[in-house]
């Protein structure tokens, strides 16, 4: 037995929930390119017809700016206030399974030792709505690692195309299967979900290799191409890493990228990452040997986003494929 | 649940200058809770900031044995040292913080101690050697070799003075070549070379170095020629940090947050790690 909705009916829910006050965030056209962007008119919801939108989904959880406090200066003294947080629901609807995997993956840095209840109080009033692959591009590697189109990772529900105008809605959590009760009808048709593409490398000679090679050329070859505007980090569903910044009386959260290069400068003026080699370096190593063996899992979904928003067409899969290629090369 | 950015006020209690772009700056919780709950270990961090400007990280310099505020050192380089810079008492900045793993002072124990320090590494060893000399009973002999690119550039040089008054404390005081003035007493020669000459036995000795790479890098091998193992020799890294809490992405070195893990680490670890710092 299965749980079917049609795309109006998914439609008129997303209205539905829209009209409740819930915030939802889906994929729709902007100016030529496809966003996840806050959903206003459940008409723009996309639904097919696209790989992955061109942004990610987790500036809903982890925005692009933040303010984690605010204060007023008030002579010498010092009010701080606390930033308003919301507790107000959300739902991402029509997520790529790449985007819904990030999270849990994310869970691991803002939680370990300390909780950074910023993105754990999004976290909690997020509901994951995951729509299923019916294609790629050359881009996509999900298979890679370990990943698929109808993963169900991070995923509250997961919609799997089965007709033009029709899903099968498959509930992995209970948050999910509230979210949908009493709005789908049962059928026993069951959605076959889409093949991935082929899988391009082993992470785990990815993780043997950088982990063992420092230095090597690769690096620096791979990295003549690329201009460090760190389009790779903003749009990568993993990447986390922000700055703080004083903003108008209020504290910021910046995204950072470690392609830029005053991201590591010291005041002294030493820059261990002096070059964009050793910059390219950090992001296949974090992703592949530092977070894994920090948190047991890789710091990447395969979404392939950061090889089509590069200007110079770099992105991981390219230099991950020339790395498993030198693995395998006679010692 | 707390915010774990948010910080807690301090109030500024004492502001001194030490040369024409460092100054040290005594500061105690607006709040009597904080207070009364702050706990701290030499060689530990803060994250310190003045508001309408940003945030900036320094070593608290004063010992975790003083019950009163406590207190960090800084040069003036940028955006929000020069913001500091400006700071006088009764001002309000934040603080967040104690993080970082600080030195092994219990593993320190029945040791001698060798702090050497370059310029404004002077701070981060301050703490330490307050900390020994408050527990006196418990360290041996005490070297200090303290060297500055000039007269000028030395810090605390009042409490220099006063450890090289306490028992069983040698401090040797150096500039570098043309750095010297008329009247100055101390050697001339870079730390490597001037600790070189001073013979400190190694024998039971742990070595904290603090200071720019160049004099780390060159006073490795005199510890090694001294015979102490990389495995006592221990220093703490500078690794640009935002966050102090391992989320910002920003410090690690290889697989390691340095803000969470270090900022201190042994030679022997350090050479373990890719040359990340
Ligand atoms: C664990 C640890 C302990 C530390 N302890 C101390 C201490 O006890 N005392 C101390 O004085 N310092 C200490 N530091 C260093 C200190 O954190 C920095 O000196 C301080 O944060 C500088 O802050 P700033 O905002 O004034 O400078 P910033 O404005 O951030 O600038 C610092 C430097 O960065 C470079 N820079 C910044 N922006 C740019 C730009 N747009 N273009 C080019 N270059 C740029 C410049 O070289 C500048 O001098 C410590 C650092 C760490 C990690
Ligand atoms: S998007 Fe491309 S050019 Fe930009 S920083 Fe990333 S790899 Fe370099
Ligand atoms: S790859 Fe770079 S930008 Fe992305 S999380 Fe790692 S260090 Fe940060
Ligand atoms: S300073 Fe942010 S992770 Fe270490």
């Amino acid at each position: 037995m299965s749980e079917i909705i049609s795309s109006d009916n998914l439609r008129k829910l997303a209205a539905e929930w829209i009209e409740q006050g819930v915030r939802v965030a889906a994929p729709q056209h902007a100016g030529g390119r496809v966003l996840y962007l806050p959903l206003k008119n459940s008409a723009d919801l996309l639904l097919d017809a696209f790989i992955h939108p061109a942004n990610s989904a987790k500036e809903f959880l982890f925005p692009k700016s933040e303010t984690l406090y605010a204060y007023r200066v008030e002579g010498q003294d010092v009010k701080l206030v606390e930033a308003p947080g919301t507790e107000t629901p959300q739902v991402l609807l029509g997520v790529r399974p790449c985007d819904a995997a990030a999270f849990p993956i994310l869970d691991h840095i803002f939680n370990w030792d300390c909780a950074d209840e910023l993105y754990n109080r999004r976290r909690r009033n997020t509901t994951i709505v995951v729509l299923a692959c019916s294609a790629h591009d050359a881009n996509c590697f999900c298979t890679s690692v370990g990943l698929g189109p109808a993963s169900e990772r991070g995923a509250d529900v997961l919609l799997v195309p089965l007709t033009n105008d029709t899903f099968e809605v498959r509930s992995v959590t209970e948050k999910g299967r509230s979210l949908f009760a009493g709005k789908t009808q049962t059928d026993n048709v069951a959605a076959m979900a889409a093949a991935g593409p082929e899988p391009r490398f082993a992470p785990d000679a990815v993780r043997k290799f950088s982990a063992a090679n420092f230095e090597h050329p690769i690096w620096g070859e791979h990295a003549l191409a690329c201009v460090g505007c760190g389009a790779c980090a903003h749009t990568c569903p993993t990447c986390h890493c922000f700055d703080i910044v004083d903003e108008h009386g209020e504290r910021v959260r910046n995204w950072d990228s470690c392609q830029f290069s005053l991201f590591t400068l010291h005041a002294s003026g030493h820059n261990p990452r002096p070059d964009q080699g050793s910059r390219q370096r950090q992001r296949i190593l974090h992703k592949f040997s530092i977070y894994p063996d920090k948190f047991g899992e890789i710091l990447c979904t395969g979404c392939g986003n950061c090889t089509r928003n590069c200007p110079a067409g770099l992105g991981v899969l390219p230099l991950l494929i020339a790395i498993e290629h030198e693995e395998h090369l006679p010692a | 649940m707390k915010n774990i950015y948010q910080p807690d006020l301090m109030e500024v209690a004492a502001v001194q200058r030490h040369t024409a772009d460092v100054k040290s700056v005594k500061v105690r919780f607006r709040d009597a809770d904080c207070a009364q709950q702050f706990q701290f270990r030499v060689g530990q961090f803060g994250i310190f900031s003045s508001f309408g400007y940003g945030e900036s990280v320094f070593n608290i310099c004063s010992s975790s044995t003083w019950s009163d505020g406590l207190e960090f050192c800084f040069r003036k380089t940028g955006r929000v040292t020069e913001a500091l810079w400006e700071i006088e008492e009764g001002d309000t900045i934040g603080f967040r913080g104690p993080y970082g793993n600080g030195y092994p002072v219990e593993a320190w124990k029945g040791k001698n101690l060798i702090f050497l320090g370059g310029g404004i590494a002077m701070p981060p060893i301050r703490c330490a050697i307050w900390y020994a000399l408050e527990n006196r009973a418990d360290y041996g002999d005490i070297t200090i070799v303290y060297g500055a690119r000039t007269v000028a550039d030395l810090v605390y040089v009042n409490e220099l003075a006063e450890w090289s008054k306490r028992e069983r404390v040698r401090v040797i005081q150096c500039v570098d070549p043309g750095g010297e003035t008329p009247n100055w007493t101390g050697e001339i020669g870079f730390v490597p070379t001037v600790f070189e000459r001073a013979q400190v036995a190694a024998e039971n000795s742990v070595a904290l170095v603090i200071g720019p790479p160049i004099m780390i890098k060159n006073t490795m091998p005199v510890l090694d020629r001294m015979g102490l193992p990389r495995a006592s020799v221990y220093t703490s890294l500078e690794n640009r940090m935002k966050c102090g809490v391992g989320k910002c992405g920003r410090c690690n070195c290889g697989p390691v947050y340095v803000c969470k893990e270090g900022p201190v680490f042994t030679m022997e670890e350090l050479a373990a790690l890719p040359q990340d710092y």
